[in-house]
């Protein structure tokens, strides 16, 4: 059969008023729209001061010292070294204990399981903002106001994570740890020899998102944190945009600096994102 | 099926079971569960940071509902939430710019490029930016210098990489969003900024048109919007019909496409000076007897379809329809302001200075960082789960694309869309924070504030922590509605 007919085509007649050289151009105009801000950002970046509110895109020359400056006004990379503390951190303590805890929702076989796990799922619909104020008030009375602690500790559990390594862990073959169970292993040994070691997509991909969102994160630590040297980057740059000084040639440097990292994280890591995008949706 | 684990007593399973989640349990009972309660509690107190603090002890007075009542008598709270629900009508852009994004990638995966033409492209890019650069010299034609090298590289780019060069492009916006691309977004909006300097010669432009034909514009277009809002409007109610009678839409999902129509039509009549309350409740209204009419209908064959049949699908048409009609709505009531305002220049708009502009101004933003967002990703993915015989039957059949669009891909991937649309509406009720924070500070006269900008002040500002997490009860009520709405009828759609 299938060598008579040749292999179905779809009509083309129907799809040619978009195609080849005319799509690519629709989607390159589309792709420069989408990257023109960081353009101007970057150009006003080399700008002096009062060339940065004219409508002129281009500087007349490319200064250059406009970031040596950055690192005079604000302790850029003091900032950039907490949030990534910060993060790091985090993401640990959120990819480790969402595995344990994947580990026994999706492994395990325990009286209630996929009760606790429906509960867990629940959480994950709970708005931030509902805590956020108790939380507050629970760091000041444990004296973790103003502490990388505090910020880490709540950002640190939540149900998203183990929900993603569950779905990433149920398509491991069971015929694996059954193998490890019959060689005698332990359930630690099984999760920590098997699964874990072929999870790893799965954990990366978590250790990406939740780090990318710790990195970004703005609102808890600017409640928090009180001393000027324990900012993570979000809360510094908004020394650069205060109701006194407008120095925005200044600032665009420092966006860039805090942008260009995050542009060439994504562009080394899309691939695992957007497969952990693919996991976590399907089944919302 | 002996699973894993199925070995040893269900006492010994339930303890290692246990022991494996109690490192997550515990940290999210003392961060999650102990605050929620916590919440709870202060929502019925009157606890001001002012009279109770770690130095200040006075006994917290247990106040019952009186935080909520105060809410909903509290002008400035029902302006907010009414704020945070405007804002969400850019998701359905959002949605449809993700969509078309999707689309238009998948156009390119699937069909080999045509590499020769992107490399002419390229090269008359590349020639033509050298050769401005050679007339104009750098400071004067520089941008679109980099501009059309840019364009050139990323067609190049394209062909190598067949077309993923453009997802990762798309999806930037969104990757870095955060203070840092809010912070440039300000400076974008500044009135004299780049924005504006390029829209300058387009309103020049357009003021120009309006003054040749004033009378065009002061009746033609409102009387035009008028006209094509009532046409979309009777084909909504005409098609949810036809879906009745046909069984195609249960009874959840008519009235679901009804209550979305009054949205719209609140607003044009909030826009012409009704007060919000009249102006929601008249829709409403209307909205009851419509579903009166529609439901009373006999059925040709009886009610054989669940409640809930087809409401993605209605959901998922619903998100096009509204955005257009308010859209329309806009052109109905300020057409007719046009050529007053062109007699003297149409100046460009003080973005976020504004407090009619403003929000739009977030929407726009918002709408950069979302087209290539994780939903343009999960549409490309809904859209290659579309078996391709039924493109090939359609082709067949001799169907247009249209045809193919509105019969094929739009209902298969209505379960994506309702998914997305109900995630949107939920992470939409909550967001807002960072945006009014950054960049309005909720203003002008409070045009940006959100609920979620609106509980930091009260929580963290002015200390009214018995209010805010009143208002934070209230922003739980509606996620938790919404996240019910998705659960009940989520999955099921998903398998119609």
């Amino acid at each position: 059969m299938a060598e008579t007919h040749p292999p179905f085509r779809k009509n083309t007649a129907h799809q040619a008023q978009l195609s080849g050289p005319w799509l690519s151009l629709v989607l390159v105009a589309l792709s420069l729209l989408m990257i023109a801000p960081f353009v101007w950002m970057a150009l006003t970046s080399f700008k002096t001061l009062s060339e940065s509110s004219d409508p002129e895109w281009m500087p007349g020359a490319f200064h250059w010292e406009n970031y040596p400056e950055v690192f005079k006004i604000i302790p850029f990379l003091r900032f950039a070294a907490n949030s990534l503390v910060i993060a790091g951190w985090v993401t640990i303590l959120q990819v480790f204990t969402s595995a344990l805890a994947a580990f026994s929702f999706a492994r395990l076989e325990w009286p209630g399981r996929d009760r606790v796990f429906f509960l867990y799922l629940a959480t994950m619909m709970l708005p931030g903002l509902v805590t956020l104020i108790p939380t507050f008030q629970l760091m000041v009375r444990m004296d973790m106001v103003d502490t990388y602690l505090g910020l880490v500790l709540p950002a640190a559990f939540g149900a998203f994570g183990t929900f993603l390594l569950r779905q990433f862990m149920l398509g491991i073959p069971r015929a694996l740890d059954e193998a490890a169970e019959i060689d005698g292993a332990s359930k630690w040994q099984i999760f920590w020899d098997v699964i874990l070691p072929l999870s790893r997509p799965g954990l990366v991909t978590l250790a990406i998102f939740t780090f990318m969102g710790n990195f970004q994160s703005f609102f808890w630590p600017l409640v928090m944190m009180k001393t000027v040297d324990k900012f993570p980057l979000p809360v510094g740059l908004m020394f650069f945009d205060t109701e006194r000084g407008q120095a925005t040639h200044l600032l665009m440097a420092a966006v860039t600096m805090s942008v260009v990292p995050l542009i060439i994280i994504f562009v080394l890591l899309q691939k695992q994102l957007i497969r952990g995008i693919q996991l976590g949706g399907v089944k919302g | 099926m002996s699973g894993l684990g199925q070995r040893g007593s269900p006492r010994r399973r339930l303890v290692s079971g246990i022991a494996f989640l109690l490192p997550n349990i515990l940290g999210f009972a003392a961060f999650t569960l102990v605050p929620l309660v916590m919440s709870f509690g202060i929502a019925f107190t009157d606890w001001d940071t002012l009279r109770h603090n770690i130095f200040r002890h006075e006994t917290l007075r247990f106040v019952g509902f009186e935080n909520f009542s105060w809410l909903f008598h509290h002008p400035d709270f029902l302006h907010y939430l009414g704020n945070t629900f405007f804002l969400m009508l850019g998701l359905p852009f959002a949605i449809a710019g993700s969509l078309g994004a999707a689309l238009l990638l998948t156009r390119v995966s699937h069909r080999p490029v045509a590499r020769r033409g992107a490399f002419i492209f390229a090269t008359l890019f590349l020639t033509g930016s050298g050769l401005l650069l050679r007339m104009g010299g750098m400071s004067q034609v520089g941008v679109w210098f980099i501009f059309g090298v840019l364009a050139a590289v990323s067609l190049v780019a394209g062909v190598l990489t067949g077309g993923s060069v453009y997802r990762t492009l798309f999806y930037l916006p969104n990757f870095t969003a955060g203070v840092a691309t809010f912070v440039l977004w300000k400076k974008l909006y500044n009135p004299s900024g780049p924005i504006n300097a390029a829209l300058a010669p387009v309103l020049d432009g357009f003021a120009s048109v309006v003054r040749s034909a004033p009378d065009l514009f002061s009746w033609g277009v409102p009387l035009a919007c008028g006209l094509i809002a009532a046409a979309l409007t009777l084909w909504q109610l005409w098609r949810l019909r036809q879906h009745w009678d046909d069984a195609t839409a249960g009874t959840v999902s008519v009235v679901t496409g009804l209550l979305m129509l009054a949205v719209p039509v609140g607003l044009q009549l909030h826009w012409f000076g009704l007060s919000a309350v009249t102006a929601v409740g008249g829709p409403l209204g209307v909205v009851l007897i419509g579903a009166v009419l529609i439901l009373k209908r006999p059925r040709r064959w009886g009610p054989v379809c669940a409640r809930d049949a087809g409401l993605s699908a209605e959901i998922a048409l619903a998100l096009g329809l509204v955005p257009l009609l308010s859209l329309l709505a806009v052109g109905v009531t300020w057409g007719s302001r046009l050529p007053a305002l062109a007699a003297v220049g149409l100046p460009a708009p003080n973005w976020l200075g504004d407090y009619d502009w403003a929000k739009p101004a977030i929407m726009i933003m918002g709408l950069w960082a979302a087209i290539g967002s994780n939903n343009m990703i999960l549409y490309l993915a809904g859209l290659s789960n579309i078996p391709p015989e039924l493109y090939e039957a359609a082709d067949m059949d001799g169907a247009s694309p249209l045809q193919r669009f509105w019969h094929i891909t739009w209902p298969q991937l209505a379960p994506v869309t309702f998914f997305i649309g109900v995630m949107g509406v939920i992470y939409g009720l909550q967001g807002g924070f960072e945006m009014a924070r950054v960049m309005t500070k909720g203003g002008p006269a409070g045009s940006t504030t959100t609920l979620s900008y609106f509980i930091y002040i009260e929580g963290f500002e002015t200390g009214r922590l018995g209010y805010a997490s009143a208002a934070a009860w209230v922003l739980f009520a509606l996620v938790f509605i919404l996240s019910l709405l998705n659960f009940r009828f989520g999955n099921r759609s998903a398998n119609d």
